[in-house]
């Protein structure tokens, strides 16, 4: 399928997608939660069965590692994005307390990850694992015979990631491969996962330009705590001390606008382009950059890429850059088979500079 | 900075300021409302707000700057960051 097949199924119907990029691991022992909370930057006041978005930072306070944390009973299951589990492992050698007492263990390989997203993933899902899928609130998960249902996702669509036991995650992976190909859906690689992401204002690890940014920058303050130390803490109190000069913030383009390119306004350069990539949805370049705290704002017309043949102008915007399928969708209500999408408004309400 | 960049982003500035500290207090967030990112969701993960935090938004989005929500069918796309909050609210003073 070609990306932008991939895209379509994403954002209309549903689709499946490997998860080799995430780590998965399990902390047991009655410290579990202790051990945890002392690497991670965010509070992890969350109940059994839900699960919390947290970061792990380097000690310049940037994030290293995107992690949903999940308290199950005397463990938590670990989910993460950007280390290895060798370096999360590490991380928690160097961090918590060596009196506590934990156990690690690496799901993989005796589990793989898979995902499911879309609008209509929560079809695909109520058939092939049980009709009540469909009350799973977002951020939770529970258990099956044969692995765990995490309601999560970061496309701004119905989002499942499914830990599978390695003997029936290839007749798993078959068996949803039909089910989203009755919803009009097919596989999405990582690259789809990520456009879609970069379109609803998820952060990814995986956007390079956002190196060296903390927290602060990149709009995560709600994944930082004021209350606890953690790695890079002391850093983040310095900048937040010393005073935030830039701040990430969307824009869309018509074209030829690339990572790592400044921004300039009639006076001269006011930031860079962190990430971007062409949206199917948008009809254009959709993107983030990082711009000079006073001008990082949504709504604006006067920023430009400069280039040696013609100047390329940006508007800033809200995040998430679309409105998405899955507002509309009700699960109560709607099915894939009955979706009128003549009737409902387009995925871009927006219009490029 | 042009005039009337220099009029917008002070005057979207001021819109946010407020919708923070509507927010903090509505809310009752034990933060500053600098620390209130302009694009972090307002449900499910974020601020973590739920079903009935939203009918307390909306009650103070109208009460404070007269946004009239309540049954639009919009209503889903204008709550999802503080960012398009304060956009709602910049439109409607835009509108004649």
């Amino acid at each position: 399928m070609s990306l932008e097949d991939e895209y379509r199924s994403l954002r209309h119907g549903a689709a499946l997608s490997r998860m080799d990029h995430v780590g998965l691991v399990r902390v047991s022992g009655e410290d579990a939660t202790e051990a945890i909370d002392a690497i991670c930057s965010g509070d992890l006041w969350v109940r059994d069965g839900r699960i919390i978005q947290t970061l792990i930072l380097g000690e310049q306070g940037q994030p290293v590692a995107d992690v949903y944390v999940c308290p199950d009973d005397d463990s938590c299951i670990l989910m993460f994005e950007g280390i290895t589990t060798e370096e999360l492992s590490a991380c928690l050698s160097q961090y918590a307390d060596p009196e506590l007492e934990i156990e690690f263990e690496d799901l993989r390989p005796a589990y793989e990850l898979i995902s499911v997203n879309g609008p209509y993933a929560w079809e695909a899902m109520s058939k092939w694992l049980t009709p009540d899928v469909i009350g799973l609130p977002y951020l939770s998960f529970y258990h099956f015979d044969r692995g765990t249902c995490f309601r999560a996702g970061k496309t701004g669509e119905y989002g499942y990631d499914l830990a599978i036991r390695s003997d029936y995650v290839e007749h798993a992976w078959e068996e949803l491969l039909e089910l989203v190909g009755a919803l009009g859906g097919g596989e999405a690689s990582l690259e789809t996962l990520d456009l879609c992401a970069l379109e609803n204002g998820f952060f990814s690890v995986r956007h390079a330009s956002a190196s060296g940014l903390t927290p602060l920058e990149l709009q995560l303050q709600w994944r930082v705590s004021a209350r606890k130390s953690f790695p890079g803490a002391t850093s983040i109190q310095e900048r937040r001390a010393k005073g935030m000069n830039r701040r990430l913030t969307h824009f869309v383009a018509r074209e030829g606008v690339h990572s790592g390119d400044p921004i300039h306004d009639v006076d001269g350069p006011v930031g860079q382009v962190t990430a971007a990539a062409f949206s199917p949805g948008i009809g254009g370049v959709a993107g983030m950059a990082l711009l000079d705290l006073s001008l990082a704002h949504p709504g604006i017309d006067a920023f430009f890429v400069p280039t040696a043949n013609a100047d390329r102008p940006i508007r800033t915007l809200s995040s998430p850059l679309l409105f998405n399928r899955s507002l509309l969708v009700d699960p109560h209500q709607h099915t894939y088979g009955t979706r009128d999408e003549t009737n409902d408004p387009p995925l871009w309400l927006g219009s490029l500079p | 900075m042009p005039t009337d960049l220099s009029d917008y982003v002070s005057s979207r500035a001021a819109v946010l300021d407020r919708v923070r500290r509507m927010l903090r207090e509505a809310m009752k967030l034990r933060i500053e409302p600098e620390s209130i990112d302009p694009d972090v969701p307002l449900f499910g993960t974020g601020l973590g707000m739920d079903s009935v935090d939203a009918v307390e938004l909306v009650v103070q989005l109208d009460a404070v700057f007269g946004l009239t929500l309540a049954g639009s069918p919009w209503v889903s796309a204008k709550l999802r960051t503080v960012n398009t909050v304060v956009d709602a609210i910049m439109e409607l003073r835009d509108e004649p």
